[in-house]
């Protein structure tokens, strides 16, 4: 690594190339110690030379091997071939010389030449890693924005449904206010009705020989009815109630049952004749139960102002929950008003759009928003034998399952 | 006209409150018919008894102001006692002002009904009683000749017996007859008396009797 860093760095080269003549110079003056310390104890005396050649080549590439090859040659020539200590060469030992220069120059370019490659190899390689590396870098610097954007769609996306819920529970609220009057009335008949029966109770046991059988029978009736009332409220209040928005598992007609309890009076001051076709197999659905109960009541009170118009013997509400267990779940509410005229048909979900005098158009935009945050779909159509007939899907739980469960595998 | 001859009509289309009150006004002395609706009402009641209506305004069909008006068209001396899950003022001032009792509203307080029922039955009898004097009245006032109806009519406008005389071209002596057989036929004693009774039946538009 210290090689490579080194080779790559282009100020520390001079210093590099000083040390690569420097080791040839070093390494020949070693050997050239070392041979005449050893004397006649070496029998080739070239080989340390030989070796110094390599070692240059080897660190320094072709000029310090072809330097220390040139050096180890005069070297050798001046101390160990006779004439010794001078310049000069016999016949005799020419051969020898020229062997020894012809290998050292050899192996000084074969050194070079392999150093080259390897140089050029790590060189590859270096750049290799580096551009790893950019890229690298820039990739988690993606990831990161990545991460950000997500969560920031992530705080949006919570952001929306806690308003969709805020507007959910508003309108739920502005509903509720509407249906007072029929939910005054829905309590205060069981109410009035425990009254007058305790006050009957009273008057019977102030009389001479009360029958204890009629006590009972009122005991029984004031029981009823208290039950009666605190099933209102105990409706009312999970209307009401404000919470964070769960999709469980739940029986559509039991909504259905619950939301129609509500409106019970209103239909009846109405003179609107109110009817459930409720499939007894139905898909198994997930949903909010509060918000489903308001997109019915939503619808179901559309429908009975529709009906206000007509006469009374045709007003008539029917409310149907439908579909196969393995496919979507439908609800269907229709009126036998006049129904939609075609060129409303389209606006009737957006918000603002009402065909109410004091209407704020936002009932059936909620709803649909509703819906839509259920998976499923919401829509109106004309009734056959006239009025409209509002329908919404929620899709089949199971078949919502695989697929998120098919979706986490692909993720 | 006693309590124990009037009746009290209860018309709500819920059966635990009719019960309830049909216990308690029992309960009070006092004879009680449920109905569910305002049809129901309307086929199965009495014909000209005493008594009076406890109604709920929110019914099924008819509500109980439309029944109100079809029992005033009746002309049936039953005053009305509103009793509703849910009043509001323009609900009870339209009541009051076709003439009913009282407005009152579920829950009711027992001392509250008991009141508006005694009210409601006085006014009953008070009906009742007034209708029975004109048709008495008016029975009465069929049997007199039509030359006892001219001298009647002439008494009650102030006249003497001599004008009157001359008006029908008479003798004083006849008129004196004539108006000795209307005091009996009508079985009154005084002038004044027989003035009152003139004023009831123009009042209940008896006779258009020429002053």
């Amino acid at each position: 690594m210290y090689l490579t860093m080194s080779k790559s760095d282009p100020s520390r080269r001079p210093l590099r190339t000083f040390f690569s003549y420097a080791v040839a110079l070093t390494s020949v003056g070693a050997a050239v110690v070392a041979t005449l310390g050893l004397g006649s104890a070496m029998k080739h005396t070239p080989t340390l030379f030989f070796c110094s050649v390599m070692l240059s080549s080897w660190f320094g590439g072709v000029w310090p091997g072809i330097l220390a090859g040139v050096l180890s040659a005069i070297a050798l020539d001046y101390y160990f071939v006779p004439p010794l200590y001078a310049l000069g060469i016999g016949l005799e030992e020419a051969p020898d010389m020229i062997a020894f220069v012809s290998a050292a120059l050899f192996v000084s370019w074969l050194s070079g030449e392999q150093k080259r490659a390897k140089d050029s190899l790590m060189q590859a390689r270096d750049e290799l890693d580096a551009r790893v590396q950019t890229r690298t870098a820039e990739l988690e610097q993606t990831n990161e924005q990545l991460q950000a954007e997500t969560a920031e769609r992530k705080i949006a996306e919570d952001g929306l449904v806690r308003a969709q819920a805020e507007a959910a529970h508003a309108s739920r609220l502005a509903l509720v206010g509407e249906l007072t009057a029929s939910i005054a009335h829905e309590l205060n008949q069981p109410l009035g009705a425990i009254l007058s029966n305790s006050d009957a109770a009273e008057l019977l046991l102030e009389s001479a020989g009360p029958q204890l059988d009629d006590i009972r029978q009122i005991l029984a009736d004031i029981r009823r009815d208290d039950l009666r009332a605190s099933e209102v409220i105990k409706h009312l209040r999970a209307l009401l109630r404000k919470r964070e928005v769960e999709l469980l598992p739940l029986d559509l007609n039991e909504v259905v049952a619950d939301a129609l309890r509500l409106v019970d009076g209103e239909s009846r001051r109405r003179g609107i004749e109110v009817e459930t076709e409720l499939s007894a197999v139905l898909p198994a659905v997930r949903g909010d139960k509060t918000q489903l109960q308001q997109v019915l009541l939503n619808l179901v009170r559309n429908g009975m102002e529709a009906m206000a118009e007509s006469s009374a013997a045709k007003r008539r509400l029917t409310v149907q929950t439908a579909g196969d267990p393995n496919e979507e779940a439908e609800v269907v509410v229709t009126d036998t008003g006049p129904g939609i005229s075609p060129d409303r048909l389209p606006r009737l979900f957006d918000a603002f759009f009402t065909t109410k005098e004091y209407g704020m158009g936002l009932g059936l935009s909620i709803a649909r928003s509703i819906i839509e945050s259920h998976g499923g779909r919401i829509w109106a159509e004309k009734n056959a034998d006239g009025g409209a007939a509002f329908r919404f899907t929620l899709p089949n739980a199971a078949r919502l399952d695989r697929r998120n469960s098919e979706n986490a595998t692909v993720g | 006209m006693t309590q124990a001859t009037a009746t009290i009509h209860v018309v709500d289309d819920d059966e635990s409150l009719r019960t309830a009150l049909m216990r308690l006004l029992r309960a009070a002395g006092y004879a009680i018919r449920t109905y569910a609706s305002a049809g129901d009402f309307l086929l199965n009641k009495p014909e000209n008894a005493p008594g009076c209506v406890i109604l709920d305004v929110r019914m099924p069909g008819p509500s109980g102001f439309e029944l109100q008006e079809a029992i005033a068209k009746l002309d049936e001396s039953l005053p009305i006692i509103f009793l509703t899950g849910h009043g509001d003022i323009p609900m009870s001032v339209r009541a009051i002002k076709a003439g009913a009792v009282d407005f009152l509203t579920k829950p009711v307080r027992r001392e509250t009904l008991l009141q508006a029922v005694r009210t409601a039955l006085a006014g009953s009898a008070e009906r009742c009683a007034t209708r029975e004097l004109l048709h008495s009245l008016r029975s009465r006032y069929e049997s007199l000749t039509p030359r006892e109806r001219e001298v009647f009519a002439r008494v009650v406008s102030g006249k003497l017996n001599k004008q009157i005389a001359g008006e029908l071209g008479t003798c004083e002596r006849t008129v004196k007859a004539h108006r000795a057989h209307v005091m009996e036929k009508m079985q009154l004693t005084s002038v004044a008396e027989l003035v009152r009774a003139a004023d009831q039946l123009i009042g209940a538009g008896i006779t258009a009797m020429a002053r």
